[in-house]
């Protein structure tokens, strides 16, 4: 039967007969494609176990060290493993056990090894929580030798986080540009920023290519409005559909937030944003150590590193305290307004239930918890 | 036999339709959630903590009710009776002292305003409306409210003004005059505090190529 195949099929011991290994994937053993004639026929278990045995060999009756040291191999090639693993373990060697290294360093390694192979925080519990936490705090003490404060305060029940921003109220001062900077760390060199206030003309409505979010002249300039964009928080979000490997998520205080150690650098999320709301270090993130906000959240101002993405989280580290986000207690005209939509008291739901209000790019249907009105 | 099958798969399809999408999404939008989830928060968040350096009075206004900082302790030379110990009228003259003189109203237009519009020349110590009645210094908003109602809607609800301390409850609030200088109550022009020098360099180059 399987003669007259055409097609090449995997062979697994179901079949009694089965071919020399001689065979190629044309499926005759002869004739057009050269193979050597037929040797003594195996039967299907016997091919299993030859097969087996040539590719991974004695390994299967081996196990640990065995399978490393106990292999046949040139001298040439057992020089270079040698060679090779003797630099690592002489490496790990004096970091871990050298009296001359301090204890510090020590430390070090120890805390960089647990923190590569921790898990994601979205699945970590809460001890798990602290103890990343706890590290990367001793960690910032043993390189800078400064105490940093950081938290991995949970979503608070019965708080759904969300924005309102007045466009009347806005002038365009950017103190909230500044505040975000200051509070969330953010690189000083690319200048990075999550707020941007788009400045456009009066009676054009929103024409983002039109508009300047860069301006510097006196504000508000004759004929203009502003507006604010930023992260939305999206209750849909699309950047958290892309990410590949889940480190970007909803939170369930409605925050999109970042696990800063798990993200790959993909930027799929980037492109994924119709808001142009996510930042990407496309070098190491530096902030003069006198500027740098040591209140920090593990989701949210932390240091972040070359490679990884970031952007608003509402200010996690005030927010979940109870404190507005650094841009509304920045604004100088109240244009911005923050609160819980779930609760019927909240200032923001009156505004929702009381002003004209609308999203942005409504009809993606990304539902974003960032609304716009006017006076 | 093969009628009552129909009906039970038919029932049973049925079923898995109507609960089947519940749990996933369980509202279709987000005023959906915000709706089938209010309810008045009462959690462990609060603002009492960072509200407690500021002095603040209650008010009631309509069914709203919330802090205000209060205000009289903020003026420096309040209060105003250690020099106005006399009416306004009879202080007035070529040998009393000259005071206020930094002060501009730059507020509506003569016609409709002057001084008296809000102080009360004869009790300087209070604040009168339009048509004389007394108001306290603390509750000056209820004077601006005579012409901005708008505003004072908006001010009330939380639409207008901002926040003093965080968004979790007890709600307190910037009253008017926190932001607005009642003598020349609109914002000024400046340059904005923040310039992003990096965008700029990066779009000249773009539009070089």
């Amino acid at each position: 039967m399987s003669d007259n195949k055409k097609w090449f099929s995997l062979d697994l011991g179901l079949n009694n007969k089965k071919e020399s290994s001689g065979s190629c994937g044309c499926g005759k053993s002869e004739g057009s494609c050269n193979s050597s004639p037929k040797e003594e026929e195996l039967s299907a278990d016997e091919f299993y176990e030859a097969a087996i045995n040539a590719s991974i060999g004695e390994e299967r009756h081996r196990d640990g060290f065995e399978q490393v040291f106990d292999v046949k191999m040139d001298r040439r090639s057992a020089f270079k493993k040698l060679t090779a693993s003797l630099l690592i373990g002489a490496g790990a060697v004096t970091t871990s056990c050298s009296v001359t290294t301090g204890s510090d360093t020590k430390e070090k390694a120890q805390i960089g090894w647990e923190e590569q192979f921790k898990g994601n925080y979205k699945l970590m519990t809460d001890e798990e929580k602290q103890g990343t936490i706890n590290r990367l705090m001793r960690s910032y003490e043993l390189r800078t030798d400064k105490k940093i404060n950081m938290t991995a305060e949970n979503a608070a029940e019965d708080v759904l986080f969300g924005y309102a921003f007045n466009i009347s109220k806005c002038q365009g001062y950017m103190n909230c540009v500044s505040a975000c900077v200051e509070e969330n760390n953010q690189d000083r060199n690319s200048e990075m920023q999550y707020i941007r206030i788009h400045e456009m003309k009066d009676g054009e409505g929103f024409k983002f290519d039109k508009a300047d979010d860069n301006y510097y002249h006196e504000v508000p300039a004759e004929g203009h409005f502003y507006m604010g964009t930023q992260c939305f928080h999206c209750d849909n979000p699309p950047c958290v559909e892309v990410c590949p490997v889940q480190a970007t998520w909803k939170e369930e205080d409605g925050l999109v937030v970042i696990d800063y150690d798990w993200c790959v650098g993909c930027r799929y999320c980037m492109a994924a944003c119709p808001y142009d709301g996510r930042r990407f270090n496309w070098s190491k993130p530096e902030v003069p150590e006198n500027e740098v906000n040591k209140n920090q959240h593990y989701l949210g101002n932390r240091m972040r590193k070359k490679g990884v993405m970031e952007k608003c989280t509402f200010c996690v580290q005030r927010t979940r305290k109870g404190k507005n986000p650094a841009c509304v207690e920045a604004c100088p005209t109240g244009a911005r307004i923050f609160g819980n939509l779930l609760d019927p008291n909240s200032t923001i739901r009156w505004v929702l239930e009381n002003k004209k209000v609308f999203r942005l790019k409504e009809d993606l249907g990304t539902e974003p918890k960032f609304w716009y009105f006017m006076d | 036999m093969k009628n009552r099958t129909l009906i039970y798969s038919v029932v049973l399809l049925l079923g898995i339709f109507l609960f089947s999408c519940k749990e996933e999404g369980k509202y279709h939008s987000i005023s959906d959630k915000i709706e089938g989830e209010s309810k008045p928060y009462h959690g462990i968040l609060t603002s009492e903590e960072l509200l407690a350096d500021t002095e603040l009075i209650e008010i009631t206004e309509g069914e709203h009710t919330f802090l205000i900082p209060e205000r009289k302790g903020q003026i420096k030379s309040f209060a105003c009776i250690e020099c106005h110990s006399k009416p306004v009228s009879q202080m007035m003259g070529k040998d009393a002292p000259k005071a206020h003189w930094n002060i501009k109203l730059n507020h509506a237009n003569s016609d409709a305003m002057n001084c008296a519009t809000c102080h009360n020349g004869e009790e300087m110590n209070q604040l009168n409306t339009l048509t004389g009645k007394n108001i306290d210094f603390n509750l000056s908003y209820k004077l601006c409210a005579q012409c901005h109602s708008s505003q004072f809607e908006d001010w009330k609800g939380g639409a207008h003004g901002k926040k003093v301390a965080g968004w979790a409850p007890p709600r307190a609030s910037n009253t008017c005059v926190n932001c607005h200088n009642p003598h020349s109550p609109s914002f000024e022009k400046r340059w904005p505090v923040q310039f992003n020098t990096k965008t700029a360099i990066e779009r000249n180059e773009g539009l070089g190529h």
